[in-house]
């Protein structure tokens, strides 16, 4: 139940690269750090999961509330994955359409500060989201997922 | 009784961390017992000192004249209490000391030769023993110290025991109320659930399921997990599942059960990270279809003959106590004549150690692996959920899992028909 934590900046955007396991166990630590992260002024965190190994429900929580705490401060946290079986859970818990999801920290980096739902980064608080507003219908995966949102 | 020039022993020096390592500990109480002698009167004190010194050195002593020195003292194996101390009279100072004791370590009460009454009321309050000043030899002084030891170590055994039997007991009681006895009556649903709480010390976590027949003979099946795991999470669980049977019971559809639900988890939950993912599901009336709702929980597997398949084609909706405004929109599915589906929390696929993890994809093989094994499954499903929740426990590293897990199976009746050796297939239904 090893969590390791690594910090970089790079171009404007604080690198987080996140190691080892996010349990029921290792979860309170990330979420310390992020509260840290932003704690100290930091306003664009990208968390790099390349190097997570295992993410349950609990870790889920932990990044929902580390987004949920930068954006109200104005700013925003991306994550990259390219792992499949990490990207399953955000799928199955609805969570892919909360957060912008990179396959590389290359392209979180370039990628324009912009809250998912198409609003520019600082106006919109974590209440005015709605994840359910751009369904988006795709043929079913074969992993027991879809990527629908019914309305 | 105070003898001129001669110097009471003053106590020894304790060190304030005086942290002994467990085998130096253990030697300690084989050999020498330590005790804090709390004694203002210095010809007491000194007749104490020398009946126990008689008895050979199986007994440190220390001493101190006040109550105030002695709480800074109190690492020791007894405590013996003169119940007239210039600080605290009578029982008072027995008051102030006990809950400053940490645990085995006894007290024995001194009191006067006419005050017997005193060192019973002394024992009532919660010394282990009490003892008349000038009715002791050494000898004597040392059993009733070795007794009264003995007798604290056997009260905290006895408490711990007490307190592991009430937590026990809390567990059943919280038990109940996440896995009730569901409301399916008569119908020709068959419902078979498994719950196995989590951890070495078979923690509870907030993992629940329930099903309800309404007045229109819609069936509604609810399996649901609140994150992190323990007393608090359980409750809260419970209070889901309770909130959503009334919703239910009283007719409320589940498009509107799972935005209150989300309401009553924000408000009663402990802490703003808390959340709860869920899965319900109505089945029609005629019971050829269903409308399924995922609320960030894994949809259910459907069992073929010989196999399960993810229904792969359920929107996934958001946990619920994440977003404030998540809305979640049930699928509909066809459920055809002959039909059963398996409904599970996390605690079934988060197994196992670092990446090698069963996950949903290892469940659908572990699962095929057993209904292959179990050919007659439709007639003995517990025993199926039985199998299932053995291998995964297996896969797990065999010997326990982290995490709680509930599974259930539901199925038609015409589908799903235990035969009644299948124990306990049907024992809440």
């Amino acid at each position: 139940m090893e969590l390791s934590f690594q910090t970089r900046t790079v171009a404007d955007r604080t690198v987080l690269e996140v190691g080892g396991e996010i349990d029921v166990y290792t979860a309170p630590r990330l979420r310390e750090r992020l509260v840290e992260l932003v704690g100290d002024g930091v306003r664009q965190i990208v968390v790099d999961m390349e190097r997570v190994e295992f993410l349950d429900s609990t870790g889920l929580g932990v990044l929902v509330g580390g987004l949920k705490r930068v954006r109200a401060q104005g700013g925003h946290l991306v994550l990259v994955c390219s792992q499949e079986r990490i990207l399953k859970i955000f799928r199955i818990t609805g969570l892919e359409r909360v957060f912008d999801i990179h396959p590389s920290v290359e392209e979180a980096v370039a990628a324009p500060v912009v809250m998912p739902d198409g609003t520019d980064a600082g106006i919109s608080d974590d209440d005015t989201h709605d994840p359910s507003e751009q369904p988006r219908r795709g043929p079913a995966g074969d992993d027991g997922t879809t990527t629908a949102s019914g309305h | 009784m105070t003898t001129a020039g001669k110097k009471p022993i003053r106590p020894s020096v304790m060190p304030a961390d005086a942290q002994t390592r467990p085998e130096e500990a253990t030697l300690r109480h084989v050999d020498q017992l330590r005790v804090l002698l709390v004694e203002d009167d210095e010809g007491d004190a000194y007749l104490v000192q020398e009946l126990l010194a008689e008895t050979g050195g199986s007994v440190a002593v220390s001493w101190v004249r006040t109550l105030a020195a002695a709480e800074q003292v109190l690492d020791v194996d007894c405590v013996l209490l003169d119940l007239g101390l210039p600080d605290a009279a009578g029982l008072d100072g027995l008051r102030r000391l006990l809950p400053q004791v940490g645990e085995g370590v006894a007290i024995l009460v001194l009191t006067g030769y006419a005050d017997e009454q005193q060192g019973m009321r002394a024992v009532a309050v919660g010394a282990q023993d009490y003892l008349v000043k000038g009715q002791v030899d050494g000898p004597l002084l040392v059993r009733a110290i070795r007794y009264a030891v003995e007798r604290r170590r056997a009260e905290d055994a006895e408490r711990a025991l007490r307190e592991e039997r009430l937590r026990a007991a809390e567990n059943t009681r919280l038990e109940r109320g996440l896995l009730p006895t569901p409301l399916l009556t008569g119908s020709d649903i068959v419902f078979v659930p498994r719950y196995q709480p989590g951890g070495r010390r078979l923690l509870l976590g907030g993992d629940f399921y329930d099903a309800v027949q309404d007045a229109y003979n819609a069936v509604h099946v609810v399996i649901g997990d609140v994150s992190g795991h323990g007393p608090d999470e359980a409750a809260l669980g419970v209070c889901l599942r309770i909130a959503w049977r009334t919703l239910v019971l009283a007719g409320r559809p589940m498009s509107e059960v799972l935005p209150i639900l989300q309401q009553v988890l924000v408000h009663e939950r402990h802490a703003d990270h808390i959340f709860a993912t869920m899965c319900a599901l109505t089945i029609t009336p005629d019971r050829r279809g269903a409308r399924i709702y995922l609320a960030g929980h894994p949809a259910p597997l459907w069992l073929e003959s010989d196999r399960v398949v993810p229904l792969s084609k359920v929107a996934a909706g958001l946990p619920l106590g994440m977003f404030e405004d998540a809305k979640w929109e049930g699928t509909q599915i066809e459920l055809g004549t002959d039909w059963s589906l398996l409904l599970y929390t996390d605690g079934l696929i988060d197994v196992g150690f670092g990446a090698d993890r069963l996950g949903a994809h290892g469940l659908v093989s572990l699962m095929n692996a057993q209904m292959r094994a179990h050919r007659q499954w439709r007639e003995s499903p517990a025993v199926l959920l039985d199998a299932l929740v053995e291998a995964v426990t297996r896969f797990g590293g065999g010997v326990e899992l982290n995490d709680d897990l509930a599974v259930l199976l539901i199925g038609l009746r015409s589908s799903l028909t235990p035969h009644e050796d299948d124990k306990s297939a049907e024992a809440r239904t």
